[in-house]
């Protein structure tokens, strides 16, 4: 098993998690959230991005507003509301807090 | 030349040809069925659309306006097959069956839901947390979702009227695994409702419908509905119960030898019985037991009746439980069936003959048996009328 395999349902996992950090910095559409993944591990498709979308927007995390776009329907800008930066923010610091866990176990 | 179909995606016409039609129609398809029971279903879907419709526009120009089968395909393929969100779609779906399974949707309760979806198929153990002796009743009330005091009692019951419960309690407790790891407990308890919905629904539907009857017809026609319900609840629990053993029903050659012998258990015991019912008509003895003259013929032939049962029940369950082991192999199920009534039919007529041939007594209490049936039903009326 590649460590690739091993790793991706933590990838799942933390897809959520990296969705809000886009949308953090940024209104975005779809598009723009699958191309800044592209380029890093955690590459994904629509099939996969609109049902996580579509229940984050149902927990409150985002919200979206319409805008024309010049070629095509309009298209749907997502943004974080403000319990999703709540969920941001508390999401980073326990990924810190693992993240030092990794680095710090078997160090003597 | 190909034939072309136009569609409306997201408000704008394209035009495919018939190969990317059939292919994004699939991909649509699959994705609403896979979407079954996500509240977003409909608003997911549109957005799909859009972004197909979005990655046409890409490749379409004012040169070329229709979008080959090709092209369609790399355009579904960059989409991705739908991800079911965890959790969401399993969810919404077990409270879907059960909707239309009891036909009351809107009375299924939160926790009910909650209870019922997402989790693992359900699976009979044992569980010893809070068990009186091996936990067998405790797994039983985990399993249906009932109190395992109710459970408790029906074994209790069963033993004292038919003496089967205890025989069917250290079957369980052999047969039956304990759950020890956390996932057989979490799959030992709750098999989706059924029995707490059979309670609930006898609980609720007949006290609120015995509150307001218009007239004695209604009350008839509502008794005959509620019967009638009631008896399609059990015959579903025998259902469940039956296909449950089916499938896990050990299945061993062995079992095709030991039915033909269970049967001439059986059999054997049948004969008896046959021979002291006779006897005891005819001579008012059984096996060298007088019978007191203030115990009518009737009362005693019944409790030697519920004697045969109690005898003969654990022989039933194990011939039965053999019948469902063979069921699972083809070819030994209708071999064994027939080798096994043929003995019990066999060992039933020879001992009948042998007894009649050998016991004169017993030859002439079959000659005067009419007679005595005809003073047994004389008892009986006698009885009857002196009440």
């Amino acid at each position: 098993m590649s460590i690739n395999e091993k790793f991706s349902a933590i990838r799942k996992g933390l897809l959520e998690f990296l969705v809000l950090q886009i949308i953090a910095s940024e209104k975005v559409y779809v598009a723009d959230i699958l191309k800044q993944l592209s380029t890093t591990q955690f590459a994904t498709q629509e099939g996969t991005l609109y049902p996580l979308l579509s229940r984050m927007r149902r927990q409150e995390l985002l919200d979206y507003e319409w805008k024309e776009s010049e070629a095509g329907p309009p298209r749907k800008y997502y943004q974080l509301t403000a319990k999703g930066r709540e969920q941001l923010r508390e999401t980073l610091e326990y990924w810190g807090e693992i993240n030092g866990t990794v680095k710090k176990l078997g160090q003597k | 030349m190909n034939k072309v179909i136009t569609i409306n995606l997201g408000g704008n016409a394209y035009q495919l040809e018939e190969g990317g039609y059939d292919a994004l129609r699939v991909y649509l398809e699959t994705a609403s069925a896979q979407l079954q029971g996500n509240p977003d279903r409909g608003e997911i879907l549109s957005d799909i659309e859009r972004a197909i419709a979005e990655k046409f526009r890409t490749r379409l120009s004012s040169h070329k306006n229709v979008v080959e089968t090709k092209e369609v395909t790399a355009v579904l393929t960059e989409m991705g097959p739908i991800e079911v969100e965890p959790g969401e779609t399993a969810c919404a779906n077990a409270s879907g069956a059960g909707a239309t399974g009891s036909g009351s949707g809107q009375e299924t309760t939160g926790v009910e839901r909650t209870a019922g979806c997402g989790a693992a198929p359900r699976r009979l153990y044992r569980i010893q947390e809070g068990a009186m002796i091996a936990g067998v009743c405790n797994g039983i009330a985990a399993y249906m979702n009932i109190d395992p005091t109710l459970v408790r009692l029906a074994f209790v019951l069963l033993t004292i009227f038919w003496g089967t419960g205890l025989i069917v309690y250290v079957v369980m407790a052999i047969v039956v695994p304990e759950a020890r790891s956390p996932e057989e407990k979490a799959a030992a308890s709750g098999f989706p409702a059924t029995a707490q919905e059979f309670i609930r629904r006898a609980k609720e539907g007949y006290y609120e419908a015995m509150r307001n009857f218009p007239g004695r017809n209604a009350r008839r026609e509502w008794h005959r509905r509620f019967k009638r319900e009631m008896r399609a609840h059990a015959n579903q629990w025998r259902y469940n119960w039956h296909s449950y053993w089916v499938r896990h029903a050990p299945c061993h050659p062995g079992m095709g030898f030991a039915l033909p012998f269970l049967s001439l258990l059986q059999g054997v015991a049948t004969v008896l019985f046959l021979c002291a019912l006779i006897s005891l008509l005819a001579t008012g003895t059984v096996f060298g037991l007088v019978l007191s003259a203030s115990v009518p013929v009737w009362v005693a032939a019944l409790l030697l009746l519920i004697a045969y049962g109690i005898l003969v029940a654990p022989l039933k369950l194990a011939r039965r439980s053999c019948y469902w082991g063979l069921g699972q192999s083809r070819w030994a199920w209708p071999f064994a069936f027939f080798l096994d009534a043929i003995i019990w039919l066999a060992v039933v007529f020879a001992l009948l003959f042998l007894a009649i041939h050998f016991f004169p007594e017993l030859r002439d209490a079959i000659h005067g048996f009419p007679s005595v049936i005809q003073q047994a039903a004389d008892d009986i009326r006698t009885w009857w009328h002196g009440k």
